[in-house]
């Protein structure tokens, strides 16, 4: 069996903008998709508690139903791309996610996957974003391998239909991140 | 469907303190384990309509023609099991033949290219092939350390089937005295990693009287192999 070495990762450096921007990469779904419509932003800190003004970060979620990829112009519904503003802030207009089973068949709580990528950043870090009041929160099988640092990936509300979620690539409330 | 682990001694720690923006930016409390689900197996598809005039050739996006060594790079896109990877969107970005981006924030003191932007975007063919046209990037100077220069490269962005096959990386050039002393380069800690990332020189891919040819693979995560698959 043909066996061959992966290629390495390297840092996406400062210089990606243009190359990297997708048409409408804030918006996760087309109008017509229904669910609760929900936007979720927030900023993104190095260990200085300094803004990361050149991220990418990276979404990827099912619909309300649980469903990955419906059609949408260009890429899959549930897919998201955006860049850090000067001031290190990010905002994504999506639907809530539906709930999908664990490995163990177990629901899982409604979550979104997040690859982010920077400058400084030798590979991408892998994380998920909760959202708080669910009550699936509890006995999420991701969360629930975080202990105490689980509180890191819930989003806040933050008035209707908008939720806050900030990104600690180190130090005070570091983020979890996953290795999968 | 379960991917293979990532074996030891191929991509980069997050700290590697000679590469400096690492120090700041590196977690510092160890990943979690993750049983991976259908978030993290399964991932976007992306369409053709994504794919703007001459994608696929750096040096027809303006009026006029780019300075600079014309290059064409052809490779493949493949899973560690070799199994080639077709419809796969690659994304790429680079600096101009002198060493500079067409970027905001790139403040080097080498010449803007009125007709090079340095963007394009291909897609694997149905036996994972792709290729492309552009110059050569130049070699620029860093702040890293002092006399920090990164050797040429271009960035490569690659989608596989799924979310954690997900590759950023960069794609340097055979002989390049510049590699020994980049960082980011040797940040990758063995020989057999850090020469995947170098193009090969390859003369079937040359155009006589036009343009050099580099052949490229990139390898991306794969399927653990099952009697029923193999």
């Amino acid at each position: 069996m043909a066996e061959l070495l992966i290629t390495p990762s390297q840092t996406i450096g400062p210089f990606f903008k243009e190359g990297m921007e997708l048409p409408q990469g804030d918006t996760l779904f087309p109008e017509s998709v229904p669910g609760r419509r929900i936007r979720v932003a927030g900023i993104v800190t190095d260990g200085l508690g300094q803004p990361v003004s050149d991220a990418l970060l990276e979404f990827w979620q099912p619909d309300a139903a649980g469903r990955f990829g419906g059609p949408r112009q260009g890429s899959s519904a549930g897919f998201g791309r955006v860049l850090t503003s000067k001031d290190g802030r990010y905002s994504i207009r999506t639907i809530l996610p539906g709930t999908v089973p664990a490995a163990d068949g177990n629901l899982q709580a409604p979550h979104i996957l997040v690859v982010i990528f920077a400058r400084g950043l030798l590979r991408q870090l892998v994380t998920r974003v909760y959202f708080d009041g669910e009550a699936l929160n509890a006995t999420d099988p991701a969360l629930a391998r975080c202990g105490a640092r689980a509180a890191t990936l819930v989003a806040k509300r933050d008035g209707a239909d908008a939720y806050a979620w900030n990104i600690s690539l180190q130090g005070t409330n570091e983020t979890v991140f996953f290795e999968a | 469907m379960k991917l293979r682990k990532i074996p030891h001694g191929v991509h980069p720690n997050l700290l590697y303190p000679s590469y400096k923006s690492t120090n700041e930016r590196a977690p510092r409390l160890p990943a979690v384990a993750l049983e991976p689900a259908a978030a993290e197996l399964s991932g976007p598809h992306f369409e053709r309509t994504l794919l703007y005039p001459n994608h696929d050739d750096m040096t027809r996006q303006t009026g006029g023609m780019p300075l600079g060594e014309r290059i064409i790079v052809t490779g493949r896109v493949l899973d560690e099991n070799g199994d080639p990877l077709p419809d796969t969107l690659i994304e790429l970005w680079q600096c101009n033949a002198s060493g500079r981006y067409h970027h905001e924030m790139d403040q080097h003191d080498a010449p803007l290219d009125p007709n090079f932007r340095g963007f394009g975007r291909v897609m694997t063919d149905a036996n994972g092939r792709y290729r492309f046209t552009t110059v050569k990037p130049g070699a620029y100077p860093w702040r890293n350390h002092p006399n920090a220069w990164r050797p040429a490269h271009i960035h490569y962005s690659v989608f596989g089937k799924t979310m954690l096959e997900r590759l950023i990386t960069q794609m340097y050039f055979p002989g390049d005295p510049l590699l020994g002393y980049d960082p980011i380069f040797n940040s990758v800690p063995t020989d057999r990693a850090r020469e995947r990332m170098i193009a090969h020189f390859d003369l079937e891919t040359t155009q006589p009287e036009f343009a050099l040819g580099y052949h490229f693979d990139v390898v991306l995560r794969g399927p653990e192999a099952t009697p029923e698959n193999r």
